[in-house]
């Protein structure tokens, strides 16, 4: 017993140990800027909404980017699953108790992109907190039904996972709110449940679809014996299959629904040799076909979405390709009206309003549209972000630009800080189609960018003019195999070569005119892995998502430009040294340190620290290998060790090393974002803003600002702003109870970024970077107990202003306004006077930074210089425009005085309430310096928006001008300080003047 | 039966665990704010305070009579507002606002906020004013991780408390504020805690969204006069 107390002791102490190293927390106060934008919005693919409060509340489930819930019928959205997986497949309400919602993870519209899940999840205070339930395996879900009227029944469709066999697919019930389920309805293990229906009016009734669907990473198979229409009338006890009317089997995905007001009418498309349309008008015992339009049958794998108004059995929805709907039953379709905006192609989820069936929302390739006349016409929700990005790529402009490619929605460009902050109108689209790789120029005035299959162009920035600059096969050679995500990379050393890669490595020295093949062919050239033309299952599907034997990634040596590393899909890893004439194939060598040898190429990242140092990612998921995979070789790939860490989850995308610290680097997976302080060693979950299980697909550091740059599949872009001190924070300094980090130099400017409010045109807005780089400092413990400030002294030792400091654990961030005090403000006014919150910006010199933390001090200084790219400020005019807002302060400052003054004595005299009433004089005097004080000031009761301008705010307002002025003063500002001083003079004797007259008279008041 | 036995068991035990747990939370929190016995002492509170942004000061004062009155005074370039909360009535004067003379507190409003006024720690006064506490688990605030309880009073307004494990101090509580049909949320941050003469601990410094607020003067038990919570003339 003893022992056990002991070794309990032990172990609680290496816990305590543990706690003490470094994690996402501790940078706490650096939260990434979400860019989005909602510009372009991502793949929505669950929509549901709340009934009891009018539909006003609404959930939107997004293939990447996690759950957001509106309040206000789509005005607005707030991200509320930003700790969990970002792949949401489905979401069930309670409607009896609305604040009950379930999101099932792991979308199912089964492209090859398609993330994963890791189960379902409940909420009960309407998705503010969230818990685990369960189905951690099943990897998709497609559906979840609550019973209208036993809410503690749920059901879940599971197509199970995607890429290998598993037994977790099928039906699953709970009859106890989620905590237990039982799987009802099982076929086998290449069989998942595709979609669920329930009668409304007897939940006993329920129909399922099943299906057989597999992908491999060069083929997709949708459809088997399997996959069928089912049908229980005991709620999941028994089930018969449907085939009365429907085609010979085998069948691929069945998408159903069933008219809720009268539920014997139901449709269903059945994907099979002849896939098409079936009515049911027997609660689905008989079914006839229907002659439909394309968009109708089109790609059932991907579009399985159908529905039919909650009201009127007649009307019935199909988003698809495009939004068709019928108000026969079925037996004609129309589609959506482009009136007043596009709808978005490729559709997967739509939410009717059941009380006000006019009103529906859908969702999207590019996010969620909200109807109010049935699906006829659609205007597009600007502020979701959940744009998924494949690449990141950044120019070296100031402000920087970001640029990137996202799944069906094309290239785009945005700067990295504009006026009012990046709103969804700074994003300028650049390319087509799927867009990825997308990289500027090192002459900064064009850039690339790439669409599926390798199709690739360049684009002037100057004219927007785009050319194809995609190489062609030789008559002597193979057809060129181009990766869906087909790279695109100028050169690290020598940032004027260009390269692309299809089987062969091309290289181009003028910008994609002209290429040179520098390679063989470097992949396995597996022709079994080659027949994408016979790829789709039941339904042909052939889009180049499936081309196979291909470079994936290609990175040039930041040392030397022939030194050209090239990963590929089908798990080669080559480099060259001499510019493509001799390559070196280490894929066996990686393959010796336990990673999969036939695992994606997702990343090579080559050392800037050392030249024969190379990390590099691998990514098995298409073969259901979920390991997150990450290799170094420090002896140019002959031998290699796997990275790995308990903290890691998802697949792994990117690898990138910090230019300033060679032992920080982050690593992107398919669940997170992870970062090393000590090469790789210790990891931990980057959070900052950014969601816990962020699809991270690529990184970039900005070699100017510092910035990390993030491509999300599902968020968009993070910026997390300058992360020096994250590279700096070394083991010495973490050590220490409180670090000063030595701040880098001000630049003394109002900032380019002029006014800082809402985005004019509505929709996402990512605010903008710091314009003053904040003082910073490290805390091991948060302050619990005692005082924390930053003083700010001149180089004479005067105290400028004294800041609170943040008292939180890690880093803090505390910025000085670059100004000093503002003047006095005296009270008794009937408006507010903006002079107090103004003070002149500093003039350039060394100020001491004081760190006071209880009674230790910390003390560096920072240098505060002049903005030497304001072209219409010399050193001369910020020193005269400095001196003439303080010769305003100080007048203010005498304003001010002899306002109170004057409070003073009209205080004393009322004060005196016998003498008030009785001395004649003292009534007058109150009054005589009661019309002094409404000359020095705004003394009427009025509203806001009545102006009453006296000698006090005409002071203000020149004092605001000069204190943010940055150009010369006007002849006219200067003269109209001696014209302000006149007048206080004026004011100032008229007030002495009655002290002379009246304060012998009162014998009861004493000089102030 | 015999696993049923055991599942049910564990089941059991898990739960108690939980709500032991939350239980030991709450009694090592309100020993390390003095304790129960000291705070019942507390009867009125006046404490004055500063809120500084940009070089900006801002002075609030507030006056407490637990479970009685409350009133807190705004002072901003030169203007004066307050807000004064009794048993029986409301007012606000906001001048900043563009108000031109005070405002009465709706019924409602003032039936609502009656809670408000016992100003003693709410994990002392939970129990009395009929409000339900549950943990959450745990969550990083501000580089620590702390447990987080969720608050649930009689008109189901939720109120968020995060707890330090180190020293069972509120770090930080969040709200949502539900009013014509909009939803807001409230955050406020906690340091600088300090023992007062009186046996209790207080957080000298309080930081919202806007700004924060150092409390420079606090005085326990005060005399207050019932006129502060009148209408001034």
């Amino acid at each position: 017993m003893k022992n056990i107390i002991i070794l309990l002791l032990l172990f609680n102490f290496i816990t305590i140990h543990a706690q003490t190293t470094i994690s996402s927390a501790m940078f706490g106060s650096m939260e990434a800027r979400a860019l989005g934008p909602g510009t372009m919005s991502g793949r929505i693919s669950a929509i549901e909404g709340t009934i009891k409060d009018d539909g006003k509340t609404i959930f939107v489930g997004t293939a990447g980017g996690g759950v957001w819930k509106s309040t206000n019928a789509g005005a607005s959205y707030k991200s509320v699953f930003d700790k969990y997986c970002q792949s949401i497949g489905a979401i069930g309400i309670d409607q009896k108790n609305p604040a009950t919602i379930y999101v099932g993870t792991g979308e199912s519209n089964m492209r090859n992109s398609v993330s994963i899940g890791n189960g379902l999840y409940k909420s009960t205070d309407a998705g503010d907190n969230w818990k685990k339930i369960g189905l951690d395996s099943t990897e998709h879900i497609a559906k979840i039904i609550v019973d209208p009227i036993n809410p503690e029944i749920v059901y879940v469709a599971a197509p199970g996972p995607l890429w290998c066999d598993s037994k977790h697919r099928g039906l699953y019930k709970s009859t106890d709110g989620g905590q237990t389920w039982n799987i009802v309805l099982f076929k086998d293990d290449k069989t998942g449940c595709a979609d669920i229906l329930m009668d409304p009016t007897n939940p006993d009734i329920i129909f399922a679809s099943m299906w057989q669907f597999r992908r491999q990473p060069y083929s997709f198979s949708s459809g088997g014996n399997s996959s069928g229409l089912f049908k229980s009338t005991d709620a999941g006890k028994t089930w018969k299959e449907i085939t009365n009317g429907l085609p010979p089997k085998p069948f691929g995905r069945i998408a159903m629904a069933l008219a809720p007001s009268d539920p014997k009418n139901m449709v269903a498309i059945v994907e099979s040799a002849k896939t098409g349309l079936y009515i049911s008008s027997d609660n689905g015992e008989t079914w006839k076909s229907q002659s439909a339009s394309l968009n109708v049958v089109s790609r059932p794998f991907y579009f399985s979405t159908i529905v039919i108004d909650p009201k009127d059995p007649k009307r019935i929805y199909r988003p698809a390709y495009s939004f068709s709907y019928s108000s026969d039953g079925g037996y004609s379709f129309s589609d959506a009206s482009n009136d007043g905006g596009w709808l978005h192609s490729d559709l997967h989820a739509l939410w009717i309003n059941p009380t006000y069936t006019n009103v529906m929302y859908t969702g999207t390739d590019g996010g969620v549209y909200v109807s109010l006349d049935k699906g006829v016409t659609w205007q597009f929700n600007q502020g979701l972000p959940v744009g998924q990005f494949y690449h990141v790529a950044c120019d070296n402009k100031e402000p920087y630009n970001v640029y990137g490619g996202l799944q069906d929605n094309g290239s785009w460009m945005a700067p990295s800080a504009a006026p009012g902050g990046i709103g969804n109108g700074n994003w300028l689209k650049v390319g087509g189609g799927d867009g990825f790789w997308t990289v500027p120029d090192v002459d900064g005035q064009t850039a690339y960018s790439e669409s599926q299959g390798g199709t690739m162009s360049r684009i002037n920035l100057a004219n927007m003019k785009a050319e194809n600059i995609q190489p062609q096969k030789t008559i002597k050679e193979e057809k060129l195999r181009w990766n869906w995500n087909t790279p695109i990379v100028t050169g690290t050393k020598n940032p004027k070569n260009l390269y692309v890669g299809a089987q062969y490595l091309y290289k181009s020295t003028d910008q994609g005119r002209g290429w040179k093949k520098i390679s063989p062919d470097l992949t396995t050239n597996n022709k079994l892995k080659q027949k994408q033309e016979e790829s789709g299952g039941l339904s042909e599907d052939n889009t180049s998502a499936e081309n196979h034997c291909t470079i994936y990634f290609i990175a040039e040596s930041p040392f030397d430009e022939n030194v050209v590393w090239v990963g590929t899909d089908d798990g080669n890893i080559q480099y060259t040294i001499d510019g493509g004439a001799n390559w070196t194939n280490v894929s066996a060598n990686v393959a010796k340190c336990g990673i999969a040898n036939q695992a994606w190429v997702s990343s090579v990242q080559l050392s800037q620290f050392d030249k024969n140092t190379v990390y590099a990612t691998f990514d098995n998921h298409m073969y259901g290998d979920h390991n997150t995979y990450l290799g170094k070789s420090i002896d140019m790939g002959k031998t290699w060790v796997r990275i790995y860490n308990k903290e890691f989850t998802g697949f792994a995308h990117k690898i990138i090393e910090d230019f300033e610290n060679k032992n920080l680097l982050f690593l992107g997976t398919e669940m997170g974002l992870f970062a090393t302080l000590d090469g790789g060693a210790n990891w931990f979950r980057i959070k900052n803003n950014i969601p816990e299980y962020a699809l991270v697909m690529d990184m970039k550091i900005h070699p100017k600002t510092h910035d990390l740059v993030v491509a999300t599949h599902g968020r968009g872009i993070y910026i997390l702003d300058n992360i020096s001190p994250i590279s700096r924070l070394t083991a010495d300094i973490l050590n220490k109870d409180v670090y000063l980090f030595p701040p880098a130099d001000i630049t003394l400017t109002n900032g380019k970024m002029g006014w800082g409010g809402p985005d004019v045109i509505g929709g996402w807005s990512a605010g903008n970077p710091a314009e003053i780089p904040p003082i910073t400092y490290y805390l091991k413990q948060r302050l619990s107990t005692g005082k924390i400030s930053v003083d700010i002294l001149d180089e004479k030792g005067n105290l400028i202003q004294s800041l609170p400091g943040t008292i939180r654990k890690g880093i803090n961030k505390v910025t000085w306004n670059l100004r000093g005090m503002p003047p006095k403000v005296a009270a008794g006014s009937t408006k507010m006077d903006y002079a107090g919150f103004s003070a002149p910006m500093v003039l350039p010199g060394t100020y001491t930074i004081k760190l006071k933390v209880n009674e230790q001090e910390y003390v560096d200084k920072v240098k505060c210089v002049h903005d030497q790219s304001n072209k219409d400020l010399s050193v001369e005019d910020r020193a005269l425009v400095y001196n003439k807002a303080m010769q305003l302060q100080s007048l203010y400052n005498n304003l001010s005085n002899v306002i109170d003054s004057i409070s003073y004595y009209q205080n004393k005299l009322k004060a005196d309430t016998l003498a008030f009433v009785k001395n004649k004089n003292s009534k007058v005097f109150y009054d005589d310096l009661q019309k002094v004080k409404a000359e020095l000031m705004a003394t009427k009761k009025t509203s806001i928006f009545a102006d009453e301008e006296r000698l006090r705010e005409r002071i203000s307002s020149l004092y605001g001008s000069f204190c943010s002025m940055e150009v010369k003063p006007n002849s006219i500002q200067l003269e109209a300080i001696d014209g302000l001083i006149q007048e206080f003079k004026i004011q100032n004797d008229a007030f002495n003047k009655l002290l002379v007259k009246y304060l012998p008279k009162n014998p009861g008041l004493k000089i102030k | 039966m015999k696993t049923f036995f055991a599942i049910a068991l564990l089941f059991f035990i898990s739960t108690q665990v939980f709500s032991q747990t939350l239980d030991e939370i709450v009694a090592k929190h309100i020993e390390a704010i003095g304790g129960k016995d000291n705070w019942a002492k507390i009867k009125t509170l006046k404490m004055e305070g500063l809120v500084k942004a940009n070089g900006m000061e801002v002075m609030i004062s507030s006056l407490q009579v637990n479970g009685i009155a409350m009133r807190q005074n705004i002072s901003v370039m030169g203007m004066t507002g307050y807000a004064i909360l009794t048993n029986t009535e409301g007012w606000s004067f906001m001048p900043f606002n563009g108000m031109t003379k005070p405002e009465p507190v709706t019924a409602d409003d003032l039936k609502n906020a009656q809670d408000d006024l016992f100003f003693h720690d709410k994990f002392i006064t939970y129990i009395e004013l009929g409000k339900k506490i549950e943990l959450l688990g745990k969550e990083d605030i501000d580089g620590t991780e702390c447990f987080k309880i969720k608050m649930t009073d009689k008109n189901a307004k939720e109120t968020t408390y995060f707890i330090d494990p180190d020293n069972y101090y509120v770090i930080k509580e969040t709200s949502k504020v539900k009013a014509n049909g909009q939803e807001m949320e409230n955050s406020q941050t906690f340091g600088n805690y300090k023992k007062l003469d009186e046996g209790i601990i207080f957080p000298m410094s309080i930081t919202m969204p806007f700004g924060g607020m150092e409390i420079q003067k606090i005085e326990v038990n005060p005399v207050i006069a019932d006129s502060e919570f009148k209408l001034a003339n």
